[in-house]
C-alpha cells in the first residue's frame, strides 16, 4: 500500500486516525490524549457478547440453501430502506460538518494536495462515519458466520460499506446542490434541521397509519402499507436488489458494491470542484451585509429580564439546537394526536404524554441554558448577584415550556378538573425537577455537547430520566387511583414507587451538586 | 487625593500542581499604566485571574481600590473590567445586545449606558456591524467588542490579558487611543504583553514576573540601571535569563 507522505491513502490514514482520537481517545483539555479505556472496554464487552448471541442464533438457525422466502426479503428491504435513511441523516449532518465547521479544511487546501484526493478523503471518511455504528450491530453475523461455514453473512461487509457510500454521495451532492441553490448561510441551517429530522420522520411515517386511519378502518402502520404494496414486485425487481445482496446473493452483492463505488468515483470526479467552491462559499457565509439602519438600545431592563432575554435570543439563533430540541416533540405528537383523535378521553396517556413531553423539554433546555454558558467567566467577573442570575436562567428555561403547554393543560382542566389538576401538577414536578437536576449537577459545558451530553455526564442524565419517569408515571397512575378505580397492591405498590423517585431525585441531585473549585 | 492604590497584592499564592505564582506582592498606584511582562507560564495570567475574581488565591491578599476582594468581591468588581486573550462574547447575540447584557449584569443606569455604548461602538468602529452576529466577527473585532463591554461601565481599574495579539495596525492603534484616554481620565490599566513594544511605549512602570514572582519593577529608565542604552528586549531578555 502505497503510503508515502501527500499520497491519497497517506491523507486517508491521517483522517482515519483523526476519527479514532475524535470519538474514542478524545483527550480532556490539557491533559494528555489517551483511548477512554471505559469505552473501548464497554464496547468490546458489549460486541463480545453480540458475537455470543449472534453464535447462538446462526447455530439454530442452521445454514439456509436459497434465498429466504418473499416476506422475508421485503421485510430486509424495509430494514435497509429505513436504514438508509438514518444514514442519510447522519451524512447530512457530516457533510455540513465538512464544509462549515472545517476542522483541518483551511489547511489541507492551502497544501499542494490535490482538491480530488482531499474531496474523496473526507467522503471516504463521511462513509466510514456512517457505516461504523451499523458495523459495530451487524459485523458479528458475518464473522460467526465465516466460523460457521455459513459464508452468505459475509455480504453485509459490501452491503453496509456500499449503503454508507451512497448515503456519503448524496448527502455531499445534496448539501452541495444547496450551496449553489440557496446560499451558503441558509445551507447550513436547511441540511442542519433536514438531517436532524430526518430520522423522525421516518418514524412519523411509521406512525402515518395509526393516526390518518379512520375510526372503524384499517390502522396499518405506512410501514406495513409499503411492505404489503412490495409483496406484489417481482422475485427480480431491482427494487429488491438490497436485501438480496444483503442475504449473501453473490450477483447483488457484486452489483451493490459496484454501484457504491461508481457513486463514490463519479462525485469525487465530477464534483470536486463544486466541494472547493462550496467550502470557499461557506467560509465567506458567517459575514453579514452591514445594515446602515439606526442601532437601537434597551438598556431599561431588570438584571433578570437581560438574562431571560440573551438565553431566549441564543437560542432561538440557533436552528441546530432547536431541531435537536423540537425533535423531542415530533416523537410525542402520534401519542397525542392518538389520544385527541379518541372520543373516549384517556385521561392517563394525555397526563402521563403531557408531562413527558415538559420533562423532557426542561432537561433539554435547561442543559442548555444553565449548563452551557458560552461566557462564564463574564458572568463570573460580574458583579451581579449569582442567584439571581440563575433564577433568572432556570425561568427561561421553564417559562417557554409553561407557555407551550399551557392551552392543553387548560383544555384539560376545563374537560376533567381533577385530572387536570393531576397533571398540571406532574407537569410542574417534572419541569422544575429536570431543571434544578441540570442547575445543580454537572460541570459547565459548550452548546456543542448538547448531542452527547448523555456521554459526558451519566448520573446526572440518570437522575433526569428517573425524575422523567417517576412523574410520567404519577400523571399516568393518579388518575387512576383517583377517578375511582379500585386501588389494588399493583397500582398502589407502582404510585408508591414513582412517589418515592419523584421525590428522592431532587435531594440526590442535591448531593452530587457541583462546586466550583 | 486618595493615596489608596488601585490594586496591592500581598503574598499572593496560587498552585497547580506546581506553583503558578508564589508569593507574589505587587502595587499599582492609581491613574497608573501598568504592563506585567513576563516569559509564558510565569503566572501573568493566573494573577490577573484572581485579581478579576474568576480564582481562588491559595495564600495572600488581593485589595482592588481599598476593597478587599475576597470579603466585597462584588463591591471590587463593580469598579474592575476584566479583558482576557480569548474575548468573552456570546456568537449569536449582536453587538447591540452583547452591550445591553454586559450593561445589565453590571446593573447601568440605561441614561449613562446608551450614549457610554454608542460612544464606544462609534470609537472603535464597530457602529456600522451592530446588527450583524458576533460569530462572524474577526479577532480584531471581536477584541475590540470585548474591549467596549468591559469599558461600558467606565471601570476605575482595567485589567488587560495580551489585548492587542491578533489585532492588525489599525485595530491596535485604536486600542492602545482607548487605554490611554482612559489613564489620561485618571483610570488604571494593567496589561500583559508579549509585544515589548507596546510596554514600552505605553506603560509609565512595568513588572517583570518569573515563576511566580516579581523579580524587577520599575520604569523603563530604572530597569535598564545594569544596562545602559539597551532596549526593554534586551533588558527583558536578560534579567529572566533567556538570552
Amino acid at each position: 500500500m502505497n503510503l508515502r507522505p501527500g499520497g491519497t491513502l497517506w491523507l486517508l490514514r491521517h483522517e482515519m486516525r483523526m476519527f479514532w482520537y475524535t470519538n474514542v481517545a478524545a483527550g480532556k483539555q490539557g491533559k494528555r490524549r489517551s483511548a477512554s479505556w471505559r469505552v473501548v472496554g464497554g464496547g468490546l464487552a458489549i460486541w463480545s457478547a453480540l458475537h455470543v448471541g449472534v453464535f447462538a442464533l446462526l447455530r439454530a438457525v442452521g445454514p439456509a440453501g436459497d434465498l429466504p422466502a418473499r416476506p422475508f426479503v421485503v421485510a430486509v428491504t424495509a430494514i435497509l430502506l429505513a436504514t438508509f435513511l438514518f444514514m442519510l441523516s447522519s451524512a447530512l449532518k457530516a457533510s455540513v460538518e465538512t464544509l462549515f465547521d472545517r476542522g483541518d479544511m483551511d489547511l489541507l487546501l492551502s497544501s499542494p494536495l490535490p482538491s480530488r484526493s482531499i474531496f474523496g478523503v473526507k467522503l471516504a471518511g463521511m462513509a466510514f462515519g456512517v457505516a461504523v455504528l451499523y458495523l459495530f450491530f451487524l459485523a458479528p453475523f458475518a464473522h460467526v458466520g465465516l466460523l460457521l461455514g455459513q459464508f452468505r453473512w459475509l455480504a453485509i461487509y459490501p452491503v453496509l460499506f456500499a449503503m454508507a457510500v451512497l448515503a456519503a454521495a448524496l448527502a455531499m451532492l445534496l448539501t452541495l446542490a444547496m450551496v449553489r441553490v440557496l446560499g451558503a448561510r441558509r445551507t447550513r441551517v436547511v441540511a442542519q434541521v433536514v438531517g436532524a429530522l430526518a430520522g423522525a420522520l421516518l418514524f412519523l411515517l411509521s406512525q402515518a397509519g395509526n393516526f390518518l386511519a379512520h375510526e372503524k378502518g384499517p390502522a396499518a402502520s405506512a410501514m406495513v402499507q409499503v411492505m404489503a404494496a412490495a409483496q406484489s414486485l417481482e422475485a427480480g425487481s431491482p427494487l429488491l436488489l438490497p436485501a438480496r445482496a444483503a442475504l449473501g446473493d453473490g450477483g447483488a452483492v457484486a452489483i451493490i458494491a459496484a454501484l457504491g463505488l461508481l457513486a463514490a468515483l463519479l462525485t469525487v470526479r465530477l464534483t470536486h470542484r463544486f466541494f472547493v467552491q462550496g467550502l470557499q462559499q461557506a467560509a465567506g457565509s458567517e459575514r453579514a451585509t452591514t445594515s446602515v439602519a439606526p442601532v437601537r438600545y434597551r438598556f431599561d431592563r431588570s438584571l433578570a429580564s437581560v438574562v431571560m432575554v440573551k438565553e431566549w435570543k441564543l437560542v432561538w439563533r440557533d436552528p441546530h439546537l432547536v431541531s435537536q430540541v423540537l425533535l423531542q416533540l415530533l416523537y410525542l405528537l402520534p401519542l397525542c394526536l392518538i389520544v385527541f383523535k379518541k372520543d373516549a378521553l384517556q385521561l392517563w396517556a394525555v397526563a402521563g404524554g403531557l408531562t413527558m413531553l415538559c420533562g423532557s423539554l426542561s432537561a433539554s433546555l435547561s442543559w442548555i441554558i444553565l449548563k452551557a454558558e458560552d461566557a462564564p467567566d463574564l458572568l463570573q467577573t460580574a458583579p451581579a448577584n449569582a442567584a439571581t442570575v440563575r433564577r433568572a436562567k432556570l425561568a427561561a428555561a421553564v417559562l417557554p415550556i409553561v407557555a407551550l403547554v399551557a392551552i392543553p393543560l387548560g383544555w384539560l382542566l376545563l374537560r376533567a378538573p381533577l385530572a387536570g389538576a393531576v397533571t398540571v401538577t406532574t407537569v410542574c414536578g417534572a419541569t422544575l425537577g429536570a431543571a434544578l437536576v441540570n442547575l445543580w449537577t454537572g460541570k459547565p459545558a459548550s452548546r456543542g455537547e448538547f448531542k452527547n451530553r448523555g456521554k459526558r455526564e451519566i448520573a446526572p442524565r440518570m437522575l433526569e430520566l428517573a425524575n422523567l419517569l417517576a412523574w410520567s408515571a404519577l400523571a399516568s397512575l393518579l388518575p387512576l387511583a383517583l377517578g375511582g378505580a379500585p386501588v389494588d397492591v399493583a397500582l398502589a405498590g407502582g404510585l408508591g414507587a414513582a412517589a418515592a423517585i419523584a421525590l428522592g431525585t431532587l435531594p440526590l441531585a442535591w448531593m452530587l451538586r457541583y462546586r466550583v473549585r | 487625593m486618595t493615596t489608596t492604590p488601585a490594586l496591592a497584592l500581598t503574598g499572593l499564592s496560587k498552585h497547580f500542581g506546581r506553583p503558578a505564582v508564589d508569593g507574589l506582592h505587587l502595587t499599582v498606584a492609581r491613574g497608573e499604566f501598568y504592563a506585567l511582562l513576563g516569559p509564558n507560564g510565569a503566572g501573568k495570567t493566573t494573577t490577573l485571574r484572581m485579581v478579576a475574581g474568576l480564582l481562588a488565591p491559595d495564600a495572600g491578599r488581593i485589595e482592588v481600590l481599598g476593597i478587599d476582594l475576597a470579603a466585597d468581591p462584588a463591591a471590587a468588581k463593580r469598579r474592575i473590567a476584566y479583558l482576557p486573550d480569548d474575548p468573552m462574547l456570546y456568537g449569536k447575540l449582536k453587538p447591540t445586545e452583547y452591550l445591553e447584557f454586559v450593561a445589565g449584569l453590571w446593573g447601568i443606569d440605561a441614561k449613562a449606558a446608551e450614549p457610554r455604548a454608542r460612544e464606544l461602538l462609534a470609537w472603535l468602529d464597530l457602529e456600522k456591524h451592530a446588527h450583524e452576529l458576533t460569530e462572524g466577527f474577526s479577532r480584531g473585532m471581536k477584541q475590540k467588542l470585548a474591549l467596549a463591554g468591559a469599558l461600558i461601565h467606565d471601570p476605575e481599574l482595567l485589567i488587560l490579558d495580551e489585548p492587542l495579539t491578533g489585532l492588525d495596525a489599525g485595530a491596535a492603534r485604536q486600542v492602545k487611543d482607548l487605554l490611554l484616554s482612559h489613564v489620561a481620565k485618571g483610570g488604571t490599566v494593567i496589561l500583559t504583553t508579549h509585544i515589548l513594544e507596546v510596554a514600552e511605549r505605553l506603560a509609565q512602570r512595568i513588572g517583570i514576573i518569573q515563576h511566580g514572582r516579581l523579580i524587577a519593577q520599575g520604569t523603563l529608565d530604572e530597569l535598564r540601571v545594569a544596562t545602559p542604552g539597551a532596549t526593554l528586549e534586551e533588558t527583558f531578555l536578560r534579567l529572566t535569563g533567556t538570552a
